[in-house]
Order: C-alpha cells, then structure tokens, then sequence
C-alpha cells in the first residue's frame, strides 16, 4: 500500500509522467510485471496475502484468485502494470455495500498514483454496479499513506474498528473509510 | 414483578419453547430492529428454532425461571476474521427496561471467551433510532467506535449502523 512521499531513489522515475494511468485486466502475460509488487515484502507488508515466493506461486495465484474475480484491474502506466485495485462486493444482505483493496509498486508511491486510480475506480464502480450504495475502505491503523489515498480521494472517516482482523499472525485495528453513491467525489471523473 | 438477578438464565433453545417463543418473535414492537420478519406461525418458528436456533455455534434463550422471555446469539467468524464475532439479542417486551439483557449478555459473553479462543473482539451493530439497545451495549461495557453510513440493508431499506465493540480483555461493567 502506498507510504508518505519519499524521494525517489530511481533516476527512472523522476521524469515519467504519472498523469496518464490506465486500468485493464491483469492476465498472465503480465506475469512478470506482477512479480515486482507482488513478491516485494515492502509492498505486501500490509496485504493480507504473503509476498509471492516464486513465479509459480504467483501464477496459481493469478489463475485461483485475480483471473476469476468479479471487478480487478490492473494499475498501468503506457498499459505496463505497477499495481492492482479490485472491488469486492458483499453478499447476501450486505450487497449494496463493497470494499475496495489497491496494491502499488513501490518505486512509485508518494506521486498521487493510487489515490487517481481509487478516483477512477469510485466512479466507474458505482456506474457499473447501479445496486451500490457504498464502497469502504478498511486501512491497518499503522498505515498512514492508505489512510491518506482514501481521504485524498474524497473517503470520509468514520471510525476505528479495534482487533478487527488478523494478519500475518496479529489482531490488527482498522480504520474504516466510505464513500456512498451520493457522495459528490463518486461522480467526479478523473 | 420484581426481576431477582439469579432468576435471570441462558441456556440451549428447545423444540417446546416455541410458543414463548412467538411472544417475542411475533411481536412488532420487538422484531422492528431485528433481522427477523415478524414470525407469523407457530411452524416457521418451530423451524427456526430447530434449523438455525439449535445448530448454532452459539444460540441461546434468555429465561426467567426457565421459560424462554428472549433470544441472543454470538457467531464468530472465520479465516483471517476468525478474531471477531458478531452480537445480537431480543426480548419479550413486557420485560425491557429492567436490566435483563445486560445480565443475559454479560453470562453470554464471559461463557463465549471461553468457549471461542480466537475471538478477541465482539461487535454488534445497531440501528441509529435505536436508543436502548445503543445505551444497553454501553451498560456492558462496550465502546460506540462509528457511525457506519448506509451499511446494510433490512426491511426494504439502507440502513445507517452505529457499530459498538467489546475486547475479550475489556473489562465488563
């Protein structure tokens, strides 16, 4: 998950445009792509996935896991991934509600990337899914720079939800973000 | 009536609660804010009683002297959520306002501990404009943490939820 704006340590970086991102499925000729957020524990460190040990793993993964799910895309830059967002609705009488998850790169946080692709993705999803009345967020109390994407991206905060749930072994707080279908910022395209 | 405490119990439903059972569960006045549609006959509620009440991980009747005056339940729940487990309870409404539910929880609570290792946090959600079952959690002990905006739907609606929650290792008032 995105982090507090750091100075790029890649020359590469400082002079891409990072205005121009895209979504798309994810398939598995993005493999490799995939490989560099996916098996960088930096990036995992708040997933609730383990970094991919080897090309295999994250392959099944792919294939068991992304390729099936109902609402996942890729984040591209010039149509190359650097990270992922997906939507996940809940069932039965939850339905109207849906959770939205995002995972970047490393070597591209702090540029305002994930926080332009929620934007999108608030947008599209409640266009795309008329049922939807509200999208939350739920961010590990430590993260601080998810906790800023959703906020930029126009979340409203609504609590802290103490030993909510466990990952990698500990019962972690989570602070729960929403936005609703008539919430203004759902309608704003990017 | 006075309520003694110790008259206060919870134990496993049974097939012959089921006509105590319709006090509560065919009442209006105490199904507004529960999940359940008004029960209408005596044979659904016979089945909820055997198909949901009895296999539950954890169902109880609130009793007095034994007769069945109200319902609670705590589910855990599982995977990487197995730490958390949802509340709910009802009852008869001649009985609200006296401290039953409060007692009945707090037994309910100190047994489900116990009896579910993993489950450090129990959380329950309460409609907005429901005021007494919002003061009853804070009178155990539990901690309001936020309003939850249009976060379920029940009874035709989108409904606002204000969520409370209790740590196993909170104390209980």
């Amino acid at each position: 998950m995105e982090e507090l704006p750091i100075k790029p340590q890649d020359n590469q970086t400082q002079d891409q445009d990072f205005s121009n991102i895209n979504l798309r499925l994810l398939d598995l000729s993005d493999i490799d792509d995939y490989m560099v957020w996916a098996a960088d524990d930096k990036v995992t460190q708040f997933c609730s996935w383990e970094s991919h040990t080897s090309k295999e793993v994250a392959m099944k993964y792919m294939v068991d896991f992304i390729i099936p799910h109902p609402w996942f895309r890729a984040i591209c830059i010039d149509d190359r991934p650097i990270g992922a967002i997906s939507v996940t609705q809940k069932c039965g009488s939850d339905s109207r509600r849906a959770e939205i998850g995002y995972v970047l790169g490393s070597k591209y946080w702090g540029k305002g990337i994930a926080t332009r692709a929620v934007k999108m993705v608030a947008a599209e999803i409640f266009f795309d899914w008329p049922h939807l009345e509200r999208l939350e967020g739920l961010v590990d109390v430590d993260n601080i720079g998810s906790q800023k994407v959703l906020e930029k991206a126009g979340f409203q905060r609504e609590g802290v939800f103490r030993k909510y749930f466990i990952q990698k072994g500990r019962a972690r707080d989570a602070v729960v973000f929403s936005l609703l279908s008539t919430d203004p910022q759902a309608k704003l395209l990017v | 009536m006075e309520v003694n405490s110790q008259e206060i119990s919870i134990r496993p439903y049974e097939i012959t609660d089921v006509d105590d059972f319709m006090v509560y569960a065919g009442d209006e006045k105490v199904t507004r804010f529960t999940r359940w549609d008004t029960f209408t006959s005596k044979d659904s509620a016979t089945a909820y009683i055997k198909d949901t009440c009895i296999p539950h991980p954890f169902c109880r009747s609130i009793c007095l002297n034994n007769r069945s005056i109200g319902f609670l339940f705590i589910k855990p729940s599982s995977g990487e959520d197995r730490c958390r487990a949802d509340v709910g309870y009802s009852l008869a409404a001649e009985y609200w306002g006296r401290g039953i539910v409060v007692k009945a929880m707090k037994i309910a609570i100190s047994e489900a501990v116990k009896e579910f290792p993993d489950v450090v946090r129990f959380q329950a959600f309460v409609e907005v404009d429901n005021k007494p079952s919002q003061r009853v959690l804070e009178k155990i002990g539990f901690l309001r943490e936020g309003l939850l905006r249009k976060y379920t739907f029940n009874k035709g609606e989108v409904r606002d939820m204000v969520i409370f929650s209790l740590l196993a290792n909170d104390p209980m008032f």
